[in-house]
């Protein structure tokens, strides 16, 4: 084992007996921190990946947020229910609102996915159709209900949140392995080879668009069922923002990077609350200093994802060298 | 079918400016085609239509029989016609063999949900593709590489990963624009010997190139280009003698003295 498995198992160690370790105050952190770890990793599978300039990503994480509450409060479906709609509907609008300008360049785009989020923003605040519950949100989202169990601890929301974590960390490690995978960094790295090698650039953007938002979207859910309320400021631009800034300081398509940046961007503020708003000076300096300094992110990811038959090759050659 | 690719009565156009005018080349299967001419001359617009990057305003460019004027870049690569570029065009960061595995794209059957759950079909399908890649690096000398970023390689290898790319997704058109470019003397041969064997598969080329002995050595037929327009084509032999390209080769250097 090399050291990265070995710190990734020691990570997924901790983690999986994080709230037998903590207290409550804990714990709580432990649960955001996860959630807004899964949406970083779907931020990172549009921004990350396919090099999209993504500026709008707390729209899905709202909308699979508000559909969970508004389906439970309003219409009284069972949470457990709600989650198929709280990842579809948040894929059906991404591809609503991306296609039309997938085929933008990175800042036209970044411009305008701003726009759909303050639009989102209003939406949600000026309570549209009477659901969202206009500036105030939603209030009274009920328990978790499976099999007759009621899961109302935060233990318990805790490895909701741990287990999407993990199944997030799996579609992430097999769409790497796949032809998806591969064009999404081909267009990254190189949109003229990419479409020269006969990949369709706007179909594997909408996909990548797609994925994040479906995953974003079950996080909104998980979210949801957190704090049993739900409110527009949650998921305004400055969220989209943050999601943004996770990805480019730890560092794009890298798991552990992403990881550390939503440690730093969401966990670090929790630590220093005694500084107030002092402590947002010191983050934002950390920004600055680690785009000057470490362009590629806190920790880059690293290529060369290749079957075992190919590396026993390289290895030979050198040996006859 | 005798041509796999016919460019007919070609022009394009830049803000009014004629780039290329009224060209004809048609490309038999098993085929080595020469476009030459001096810088400017539209070779690489030329290109660039066929591909799919340009769309031409006149006339009109079939492939095996359709016509693929004006198709989308990934269209026309899907169909088969595959290409490199002047200023390689690779994935930098990526390893060798991940760049080559691009070239796979077009046959690869995988489908959106198998990025998510990968089924026994995948595994089938992405065994298959790998094996492709090991092939196509054993072929073009590039298996110690497989695992090295592409763009720490020198330029002379980078080339080959390049071609190796376009192989691995079986065209039936190879376009290799300035194949030699910016490599040495050995570098060249190398390169040379490479397209000899690519030829003998079956597949139509068609290449740009300054390196005049290696388009001597390698092309069965050769158009020529200055301004755009067709000023020559020919056997080989012919071209090099040809009075009409002598004079646009130095003629622009007399226009210089004086």
């Amino acid at each position: 084992m090399n050291k990265t498995t070995i710190t990734a198992v020691a990570f997924m160690a901790i983690m999986a007996f994080f709230p037998f370790l903590v207290d409550s105050a804990w714990l709580s952190i432990g649960i955001t921190f996860l959630v807004f770890a899964v949406v970083a990793f779907s931020q990172d599978i549009i921004l990350g990946r396919a090099g999209i300039f993504n500026m709008g990503h707390a729209i899905f994480f709202g909308m699979g947020a508000y559909t969970t509450a508004i389906l439970n409060v309003h219409f009284g479906m069972e949470i457990i229910y709600t989650l198929p709609f709280a990842i579809i509907i948040p894929v059906i609008f991404s591809i609503l609102l991306a296609g039309p300008i997938i085929h933008l360049r990175g800042d036209y785009l970044l411009v305008a996915t701003i726009g759909f989020n303050i639009i989102f923003e209003q939406v949600l605040s000026n309570d549209v159709f009477g659901l969202t519950g206009g500036p105030n949100g939603i209030f009274g989202i009920d328990v978790v209900r499976v099999f007759g169990y009621e899961l109302f601890s935060d233990t318990s929301i805790y490895y909701i949140a741990f287990g999407l974590l993990l199944i997030t960390l799996l579609i992430i490690r097999n769409l790497d392995n796949s032809k998806y995978g591969r064009a999404l960094y081909y267009i990254n790295k190189n949109e003229i080879a990419a479409k020269s090698m006969g990949i369709n650039i706007s179909y594997y953007k909408l996909f990548a668009f797609a994925l994040g938002a479906a995953i974003a979207g079950a996080a909104g859910a998980v979210f949801a069922i957190q704090y049993s309320a739900v409110s527009p400021e949650s998921f305004n631009f400055m969220q989209s923002v943050m999601f943004f800034a996770i990805v480019l300081v730890g560092g794009s398509a890298s798991l552990p990077g992403i990881i550390i940046g939503t440690f730093v961007m969401f966990v670090l503020p929790e630590l220093f609350t005694e500084f107030k708003e002092s402590r947002y000076l010191i983050f934002g300096a950390a920004m600055v200093l680690t785009m000057i300094l470490r362009p590629n992110g806190v920790w880059p990811a690293k290529f060369g994802n290749i079957p075992k038959f190919l590396k026993k090759k390289v290895a030979k050659q050198e040996e006859v060298k | 079918m005798e041509y796999v690719l016919e460019i007919e009565n070609v022009s394009k156009f830049f803000h009014g400016l004629v780039a290329i005018d009224d060209l004809t080349i048609k490309v038999k299967p098993g085929q080595i085609y020469g476009i030459i001419g001096p810088n400017g001359a539209g070779k690489t617009t030329l290109f660039n239509c066929v591909t799919g990057i340009y769309t031409p305003e006149k006339g009109t460019i079939k492939y095996k029989g359709e016509d693929i004027t004006g198709m989308q870049p990934h269209k026309i690569a899907q169909r088969g016609v595959l290409r490199t570029f002047q200023n390689i065009r690779l994935f930098k960061e990526m390893s060798v063999a991940e760049n080559i595995i691009a070239g796979t794209h077009t046959k690869s059957k995988q489908k959106w949900y198998h990025s998510i759950v990968h089924t026994s079909a995948y595994k089938k399908d992405e065994l298959k593709n790998w094996q492709k890649v090991e092939e196509i690096m054993e072929f073009f000398g590039l298996s110690k590489y497989a695992d090295t970023p592409a763009g720490d390689l020198s330029y002379g290898n980078q080339r080959k990963i390049e071609m190796a790319r376009a192989l691995a997704a079986d065209p039936e058109i190879l376009i290799l624009d300035e194949p030699a470019a910016g490599l040495n003397e050995n570098e060249t041969i190398e390169l040379t010997n490479i397209i000899l064997k690519i030829k003998k598969m079956g597949l139509g080329i068609m290449m740009i190139e300054h390196d005049m002995e290696m388009v001597m050595k390698l092309t069965d037929y050769i158009t020529v280009i200055n301004f755009g327009k067709e000023i020559s084509q020919g056997l080989p032999e012919f071209v090099q003698d040809d009075p009409r390209v002598i004079e646009a080769y130095i003629g622009t250097d007399d226009e210089e003295d004086e």
